[in-house]
């Protein structure tokens, strides 16, 4: 009898304590999961009674399953973090919550932010669906032992495009690559410069690009490297692609900023001191990813606050962002982190450059990137031509027509 | 066909092929290459579990099994509750199986012994069920699921398929190849109710027929990949094929690791169809030479 | 029926015994109801509800109240798709150029395993058909390693071939176009796929092939011999004619099977479709559509233009094929 009256006491002890403790879910992508993980005790010592569940799952998956999720209601994490070309997805309205509204309010942190970081989680019709957390600057990543071969400087290199390819040809003469893919410089070249209220691919005004001068430049200098011979034709991310970061079979390399932590930590750490990173050819200002935090719509309304206390202290303290720099190299989108002394350190990867200081000035300078709806397929559609160009030598106009007529048609269902 | 078919199925063999021993030797060698290349993907998948991903990606490949099985196993089971899903995978498979043996013999047993109205075009409709193809249901699939509630859990994988049209026509064949009708009348005479006819008089006797089906059913569940890649989304829920996806889709994909799944996700139906292989294949031979 | 009668003319029966006839009466709808009433749900009920809802268009994130009716619109959207005869021409690709080849090796090799040889009949076979019961995605991701540009064991045993002294008089003429990019290049995709489902699905059809085989008589084949007929002559006038009902068969299956790919395409070209979409079959569309960009409505319709073609492809076969193949089988 007493046994029994112990059991249920203690049950009924757990259940009590059950109920007392919240537990927020949290949905990441890798490599967020390391982050978050790193921060958790901080965000746990102010929140007593409070657990967090962190969901990690592959990039793909993890935003594919988000779509599910809020298609169906249900099943969604209670925070979730979204690579910025993804949140063209939820644009639509039902998915994310509007983070502007009470009770979050968040506009009053909008100056915190980078300019375009900020407007890039506001849909064109008002609603913040999500609050920046880091973002990249774009920039390029370049050998420096092929550079001293050449007798070449940097500066020069990337003065202009033409000067780029130049050096590219001598290069060649080396049996060095000047980069792995010309698609990616393409992919550069129509995110650079891109007007205040524009996104990637269709105009404020939401009409699609794809036939625009911006990317016949772009289609076209990849075809001049392709033809020329200077790209080594490896598919991004393949295992051909790493090895030639690990062996320098290739020069340069243009992406976000964020490339350099995947190059430390596991593609090719021996090559470390080998690099530097130097703006874009031509000086232009390259916005290459970004991810955000949101709140789903289905988040139970007794979990708001916390989750809103969750995304406030991921994103707009100060020191969680510098510490999400240090741990997976999320460039932070606060500027007023980059006058910490961290970014002035020199980067060993890079010999010794300080390249922080320099992203930090890009990601000042960049003009804004508008989400649209039409994204995600638009790029698609836009990956398709190119290859076409590349691959196949379809002639660029007719490619780029198409490409354009294609996302005209997609968009107007 | 109420009747069989009597012919001298032997295979036959003329009398003049033992006069051409080249030739002969020449054929068999041709069938056994054959095989060792329809074979070798498996033995690749194998060989490549127990090395490392350099060793993968190398120049010459290796040909022989490698030392990093722990090593594979450990990055597995680091990226995913593996075994979880293996057990995920058996318990649905089971589910789905007995559940159809149980109702497919039970509709096959009632086309092919009773005779009622309607019967005819009911079979029929039957039969025309299976020229659907299953795409086309598959949206309003998932939102019959969402409605019901099911999302995320097995037995929306289970369920839907229990009396499948395709198991009615492979027992009802064999019902009627194998049972006499005298056998219902005399265990009618008995006093028996129709259930209890089906189960303790015609079940027996129609088991190999169960076995071939329960095994065809077994083996289409756990290769399912569309259905769970649209209804499953938790991890520990995932059965092998969406784990398998999973693995695929990592930015670093740890192939050693990757194939080490596949191999252990092939293996069970490897050892099944090793000790069953007669089973299934004439199971599969009868159903739809009868039919 | 005859208990009508006994009953108008014999005393009430006692009650047990029209118990029983009930259950006797009701025991087969009872016993196939199961079907029937899963297939309403699952089976009917979605004919329909696809069919209302390719007339609608709706994005599933915004709620179910959002469906917007259209009318035809999505079909005639559909037509002018560049993307959705992108992937029927796709899909036709790999269906005939794994499909042809399937039949054309499985029915010679049925042959010589019921003809040809005497032992191993089995094992052999076994080892055939192991393929087809192995999950699509398994294969698929074995292939991947198998078809990989610089370290597949494909390309590199090609390599070999085209450069080791004793072989390069045969294969040295493939030097050129080597290592082969399977899976990255849009020309080479098709060919990967339609390699990884021929081989997949070919023991299948020995086994069915064997199956049919096994139904001619010994007596027609000691005819022939007895009259003098070849190997191959007997092959071509008592074997495929004879084998006509089972080819009908198995050539149905595979219209149906292949025009459905999903899995394999899905997982080789890692769920994109591949460079140029050139891998991406019609259920891969339809998936992408209503999954990723969130169009279940023309997703919906993409299914009953897909279901369309696989009943004209299906009756098309049937009218020149059906009528001897549907008739030996009685």
């Amino acid at each position: 009898m007493k046994k029994i009256l112990v059991l249920m006491l203690a049950t009924l002890l757990t259940a009590t304590v059950a109920l007392a403790q919240t537990t927020l879910t949290v949905g990441v992508f890798e490599p967020h999961k390391t982050h978050v993980d790193a921060v958790l005790p901080q965000f746990l010592a102010n929140h007593p009674g409070v657990t967090v569940e962190v969901r990690q799952l592959s990039f793909g998956d993890h935003h594919d399953l988000l779509v599910t999720n809020l298609a169906t209601g249900s099943g969604a994490a209670d925070v979730v973090v979204l690579e910025i070309g993804f949140i063209a997805r939820f644009v639509a309205e039902g998915g994310l919550r509007d983070l502007s509204e009470p009770p979050f309010n968040a506009d009053q942190y909008a100056d915190q932010f980078v300019g375009y970081a900020w407007r890039q989680g506001r849909t064109a019709d008002g609603r913040q669906i999500a609050m920046p957390t880091d973002i990249a600057p774009g920039t390029m990543y370049y050998r420096r032992d092929h550079l001293e071969a050449t007798g070449w400087d940097i500066e020069d290199v990337v003065a202009s495009m033409d000067s780029y390819l130049e050096w590219g040809r001598e290069l060649k003469e080396r049996g060095v690559f000047l980069v792995a893919n010309a698609s990616t410089v393409a992919d550069g070249l129509v995110r650079a410069n891109i007007p205040a209220g524009d996104g990637i691919y269709f105009n404020a005004a939401g009409e699609p690009q794809l036939n625009s001068e911006r990317f016949l430049t772009a289609a076209r200098v990849a075809k001049a490297i392709r033809d020329e011979g200077l790209d080594a034709e490896i598919g991004a991310w393949s295992n051909e692609w790493f090895e030639a970061f690990r062996q320098g079979t290739t020069a340069t390399e243009m992406s976000g900023v964020w490339l350099l932590g995947h190059f430390r930590n596991w593609m090719a750490p021996d090559t470390s001191g080998l690099w530097g990173a130097s703006r874009f050819p031509g000086d232009l200002l390259v916005s290459w990813g970004g991810s955000y935090w949101a709140i789903p719509n289905q988040t139970p309304a007794d979990k708001l606050d916390l989750a809103w206390d969750f995304i406030r202290f991921l994103t707009t303290t100060p020191e969680v962002q510098l510490d999400a720099y240090r741990n997976i190299d999320a460039f932070p989108a606060m500027p007023v982190t980059y006058d910490d002394p961290m970014f002035a350190e020199p980067l060993e990867f890079l010999a010794g450059q300080q390249a922080r200081l320099m992203w930090a000035t890009v990601a000042e300078q960049i003009p804004g990137v508008a989400v649209f709806p039409g994204d995600v397929i638009a790029g698609e559609i836009w990956s398709s031509a190119l290859s076409e160009i590349l691959n196949e030598g379809r002639d660029i106009h007719a490619a780029l027509e198409e490409a354009q007529s294609l996302i005209v048609r997609r968009i107007r269902r | 066909m109420a009747t069989r078919v009597v012919t001298d199925t032997r295979p036959w063999r003329s009398p003049r092929a033992g006069r051409n021993p080249v030739g002969t030797f020449l054929l068999y060698l041709v069938l056994c290459a054959l095989a060792l290349l329809t074979l070798f993907p498996f033995y690749w998948m194998f060989v490549l579990a127990t090395h490392s991903q350099s060793a993968i990606f190398s120049a010459p490949p290796p040909l022989w099994f490698g030392s990093n099985l722990e090593h594979n196993m450990e990055a597995l089971r680091a990226q995913l509750p593996f075994l979880r899903n293996i057990w995920n995978s058996i318990y649905i498979a089971l589910m789905a199986t007995v559940t159809t043996m149980f109702f497919c013999s039970l509709g096959g047993f009632a086309f092919a012994m009773y005779d009622f109205r309607f019967k005819k075009q009911l079979f029929a409709f039957v039969i025309t069920s299976l020229l659907i193809p299953p795409l086309l249901g598959i949206i309003p699939y998932y939102l019959i699921i969402q409605f019901l509630g099911w999302l995320d859990q097995p037995r929306a994988l289970w369920f839907p398929g229990m009396a499948s049209a395709f198991g009615i026509f492979l027992m009802r064949q064999y019902v009627a190849s194998s049972m006499p009708r005298d056998l219902l009348d005399a265990a009618r005479i008995d006093g028996a109710s129709e259930f209890r006819i089906y189960w303790s008089v015609a079940l027996p006797i129609i088991r190999p027929g169960l076995a071939t089906l329960g095994m065809l059913t077994f083996i289409g569940s756990w290769n399912n990949f569309l259905g769970p890649l649209i209804v499953i989304s938790s991890r520990e829920k995932y059965p092998i094929p969406l784990a398998l996806r999973t693995l695929q889709g990592q930015i670093q994909t740890e192939w050693g690791a990757t194939l080490l799944g596949t191999a252990l996700a092939v293996l069970p139906l490897l050892i099944i169809f090793v000790l069953a292989s007669r089973q299934v294949i004439e199971g599969l031979v009868a159903g739809s030479v009868k039919g | 029926m005859a208990q009508s009668a006994s009953a108008a003319a014999s005393p009430r029966l006692p009650w047990s015994t029209r118990l029983d006839k009930l259950q006797r009466r009701v025991a087969p709808y009872l016993f196939i109801s199961p079907f029937f009433i899963l297939f309403a749900i699952f089976g009917l009920f979605p004919i329909v509800f696809s069919m209302y809802l390719s007339l609608q268009v709706w994005n599933p994130i915004q709620g179910l109240g959002t469906m917007r009716y259209v009318g035809l619109e999505n079909y005639v959207w559909l037509m002018d798709d560049p993307w959705f005869w992108r992937s029927i021409t796709n899909t036709l690709w790999i269906a005939f150029a794994s499909g042809l080849p399937q039949h054309l090796v499985a029915i010679p090799l049925a042959f010589a395993l019921s003809r040809g040889i005497r032992r191993f009949r089995h094992p052999l076979t076994a080892a055939y058909f192991l393929p087809f019961i192995t999950s699509a995605v398994a294969i698929a991701i074995v292939f991947q390693t198998i078809f990989g540009t610089q370290f597949g064991i494909l390309n590199q045993a090609l390599m070999y071939l085209a450069n080791a002294p004793w072989s390069a008089w045969l294969f040295g003429g493939l030097a050129d176009g080597l290592p082969v990019n399977w899976l990255g290049r849009a020309p080479n995709i098709k060919p990967a796929i339609s390699i990884l489902v021929w081989w997949q699905f070919f023991g299948f059809n020995v086994v069915l092939y064997a199956a049919g085989l096994a139904t001619i008589p010994r007596d027609y084949y000691e005819a022939a011999e007895i009259d003098g007929a070849s190997v191959a002559q007997s092959f071509f006038h008592i074997t495929l004619p004879l084998l006509r009902p089972m080819i009908f068969f198995a050539v149905t299956l595979t219209i149906i099977g292949n025009l459905q790919l999903f899995d394999q395409p899905f997982i080789l070209t890692g769920g994109t479709g591949g460079t140029g979409q050139a891998g991406m079959t019609v259920a891969m569309y339809l998936y992408r559509t209503a999954f990723e960009w969130l169009e279940m409505g023309t997703a919906a319709a993409i299914s009953w233009l897909l279901f369309l073609l696989i009943g004209t492809l299906t009756l098309t076969h049937f009218y020149f094929f059906g009528r001897s193949g549907l008739e030996t089988r009685g």
